[in-house]
């Protein structure tokens, strides 16, 4: 079979750019609502376009990360364990002595000590803190990825808009979840791309003897024909099928973007070995290439029922330096004021410690943090009783939190979401607030 | 040799739990516990005032006391990597040695009372999979109880949790996270004579997390000094359930590394098995813990054939276990459930058996 004349293409990306170029800075979610005939014409255009891109990686610490042996210390109580705490770069504010790395870069990091939601079983937690509201069925809110897929995902990206790194297939609940409906109502095309560990894309790659614009052309006969048996039979469940198609075909342009052996052995090093730092890494570099929303999971590490102390002296300082270098890699890069990092899970874990040497699940009083964009470094909002038992000053639940997250990422928290044929829903429900302490 | 068993004759609450005890003279009981604490307890009625007395504290969890006999001191173990000497007779601290940079899991007294064997060791990331990050510290150190001089230290992969002395005091046993014992001749200024590697006692987590858990928890040498004995809880999947066999494995050494024997399957429940204790005639050893599954967290078994000769559900996790010299009195210590924390609760827990033989 012949191989394609190179020199009808000198293979640079070049070619192809432009268009993706000259879209770049429309969100999907925004151009939407516009007319494709009105878009050089709205006044908004010009300074939506200007508008940088946002960027999301959340730290997904799956299984309720104790708030004692990380944000929260209680050195010296009955229920503080045997992990001291330590002074930070922020005067007055101490981490877990497990996290010295984070402790130097805290100036950079906002920390949440007061949450208090009410779901206390996995299932349940992991829903709400993905969705940011409680149940309502029959209809599925989408989680907070697709959301932020949907508005701050560009249009006709390659790289596709919500990415879930987890190199860990099982973790009970966690795989439950992760086989369900993730977009809920927004439809497939914000299901998010799993990639990690055993899930890689293979055959992604086109065919020697498949010339560019052969490949190119084909494409465009293919989509229109799907579209159009689309539009004929007004159908969901095509529109879905064609949607999952161009996430796929898009992906056959990026798929070396996974590859974690492409990143430089010194950064590999920097992350630490482990499974979870490995793809954090991977998590920025895509980032860097433009992926708006980036989840970082590795099972459920984090539900400590057993060993508590034992497991946490190796996840905790895995999970400080990851977070130290996300954070500094994304200033070095000049991207931190435009790059989201949260490190959260479903819930925290109990002040006691169980006949198993373990610390359960505990919804009442737990902490995350987050860094860069659109958060005010140095912050530190809420408050825990002594033994970290009860929430003693500014409570903020998932509605709070998810106000906060679209606030820092210049999304309406809100705005409604358009469903023909839907009951009203917004971004976040009740008009919760977002927490004003530690937006920039 | 009749089966022998154990009568409940008392129990004794501690404010937090208790990961150690040691006997001291006439049978005087001293706890390690949780919040630091070194506990002179006593087991007679008090009309007036605990049925304890803190003689000491650390500054963290303390993890082991021992008594030396021969050198009139109890000598205690930390969290915070420090070994103190206590004076029971003033109720004092006399001297404090920096051990470790990281925590004491372990300490041990040998049999003559004059050396004392600490294990340390932070399990930290070293690869993909999580496997342990070498030490940055010798993980097994032995003093000297008269000077508080270091006599040996030697290099292992942390976390090491366990160790042990052979009954004649020449030998030295270390075990980890990752089911490997060493043992070393002391003899022979600390020669490594052996070691053991057994997965069974160590877990990956296939689901929910991706990184080890488990180990050896303790050891103990047989009355002979040819073989030694390992707990700890059997090899599971899922890391925040704590379902694994509640196990004890027996190997030899002397011809190369040799299982000898190990607990029935049909005879063994479900939990972490954290202490073992040979009774003082040799014929019969305890195994106890937690319970996960089955009916016992407590049992004597049999050191020829291995069979279970009695159990017993405590009723709290138990962390440690000793006889008295003459064989007729088991003491078991831990905890109950921590509960919802306040300054009164007493969760620690110190039980008295009678041993009927």
């Amino acid at each position: 079979m012949p191989k394609p004349d190179p020199s009808q293409n000198c293979g640079s990306p070049d070619h192809n750019i432009h268009r993706r170029k000259f879209l770049q800075g429309l969100s999907a979610g925004t151009i939407s609502s516009m007319s494709f005939a009105g878009l050089f014409g709205a006044p908004a255009f010009a300074q939506i376009a200007k508008k940088k891109q946002k960027h999301c990686i959340l730290l997904w610490l799956c299984g309720g990360p104790s708030q004692f042996e990380t944000w929260d210390p209680k050195p010296g109580t009955t229920t503080g364990g045997p992990f001291k705490s330590i002074s930070t770069k922020v005067p007055g504010t101490h981490f877990s002595e497990l996290m010295p790395k984070c402790a130097s870069i805290a100036d950079k990091l906002a920390v949440i000590r007061s949450m208090k939601t009410t779901a206390k079983e996995h299932t349940e937690g992991i829903n709400l803190l993905q969705r940011g509201h409680a149940p309502r069925p029959p209809f599925t809110r989408p989680t907070l990825g697709s959301v932020l897929a949907q508005q701050l995902g560009q249009l006709e990206s390659k790289i596709p808009n919500f990415i879930l790194l987890d190199p860990c297939p099982e973790g009970n609940e966690f795989k439950g979840f992760k086989a369900g409906n993730w977009a809920g109502w927004l439809g497939a095309e914000y299901s998010p791309v799993r990639v990690g560990g055993e899930f890689k894309i293979p055959d992604a790659h086109r065919l020697d003897s498949i010339t560019e614009d052969d490949h190119e052309a084909r494409e465009a006969l293919r989509k229109f024909f799907s579209k159009k048996y689309e539009n004929d039979r007004r159908s969901a469940a095509a529109g879905s099928w064609n949607a999952t198609f161009e996430r796929v075909n898009g992906l056959m342009s990026c798929a070396h973007l996974f590859n974690l052996e492409r990143i430089p052995r010194a950064d590999r090093d920097r992350y630490g070995s482990g499974a979870f730092g490995q793809h954090a890494l991977l998590a920025r570099t895509l980032v860097e290439e433009g992926a708006p929303f980036v989840m970082v999971a590795n099972g459920m590490p984090w539900d400590s029922h057993v060993f508590n102390h034992e497991i946490y002296q190796m996840v905790v300082p895995d999970l400080d330096n990851i977070i130290f270098q996300l954070t500094k890699d994304l200033e070095d890069r000049g991207m931190l004021e435009d790059t989201l990092v949260i490190a959260m899970g479903e819930f925290g874990r109990s002040p006691w410690i169980n006949q198993a040497r373990g610390r359960d699940h505990f919804p009442d009083a737990w902490s995350l943090a987050m860094a860069g964009g659109g958060v005010q470094g140095g912050a530190l909002v809420g408050a825990t009783d002594k033994y970290g038992a009860e929430v003693t000053d500014n409570p903020f639940n998932e509605e709070n939190l998810f106000a906060t997250i679209f606030s820092a990422l210049s999304i309406d928290p809100h705005a409604e979401f358009n469903i023909p044929g839907f009951p009203t829903f917004h971004h976040v429900e009740n008009k919760a607030d977002p927490i004003k302490q530690i937006l920039s | 040799m009749n089966s022998p068993s154990l009568k409940k004759a008392k129990e004794i609450k501690l404010p937090s739990h208790v990961l150690d005890l040691t006997l001291g003279k006439d049978n005087q009981i001293y706890a390690a516990c949780l919040d630091g604490g070194i506990y002179e307890v006593s087991t007679k009625l008090k009309l007036l005032g605990e049925a304890y007395k803190k003689i000491a504290r650390h500054d963290n969890y303390a993890s082991g006391v021992n008594w030396s006999a021969a050198r009139n001191t109890l000598i205690s173990g930390s969290y915070d990597g420090d070994l103190k000497w206590i004076d029971p007779g003033e109720k004092k601290e006399t001297k404090t040695v920096k051990a470790h940079n990281f925590w004491s899991w372990q300490s041990r007294l040998s049999p003559d009372g004059l050396l004392l064997a600490t294990t340390t060791g932070q399990y930290l990331c070293g690869g993909y999979k999580y496997e342990p990050a070498p030490e940055t510290e010798p993980s097994v150190k032995v003093f000297d109880i008269e000077t508080g001089e270091l006599r040996h230290s030697f290099p292992h992969t942390p976390p090491v949790q366990s160790v042990a002395f052979s009954n004649n005091g020449k030998l030295l046993a270390a075990g980890n996270l990752m089911g490997e014992v060493i043992l070393w001749d002391l003899s022979q200024n600390g020669k490594e004579i052996a070691r053991i590697k057994t997965p069974d006692f160590t877990g990956w987590g296939i689901i929910k997390g991706h990184y080890y858990t488990g180990g050896v928890f303790a050891l103990h040498f047989a009355p002979d000094d040819q073989s030694l004995y390992l707990a700890g809880m059997g090899s599971t999947t899922d890391p925040a359930a704590g379902n694994g066999k509640q196990l004890w494995q027996k190997f030899t050494w002397k011809d190369g590394v040799k299982k000898e024997a190990a607990a029935a399957n049909s005879e063994i429940g479900e939990g972490l098995m954290e202490t073992l204790a040979f009774h003082p005639a040799g014929k019969f050893f305890i195994m106890a813990g937690r319970i996960f599954k089955g009916d016992w967290n407590a049992a004597l078994f049999d050191h020829e054939s291995g069979s279970k000769l009695h159990h017993q559900n405590v009723g709290f996790r138990i962390s440690a276990s000793t006889f008295t010299p003459d064989g007729k009195t088991l003491y078991l210590a831990g905890g109950a459930n921590q509960g919802r924390p306040s300054e009164e609760k007493k969760w620690g827990r110190i039980v008295i058996y009678e041993v009927i033989s």
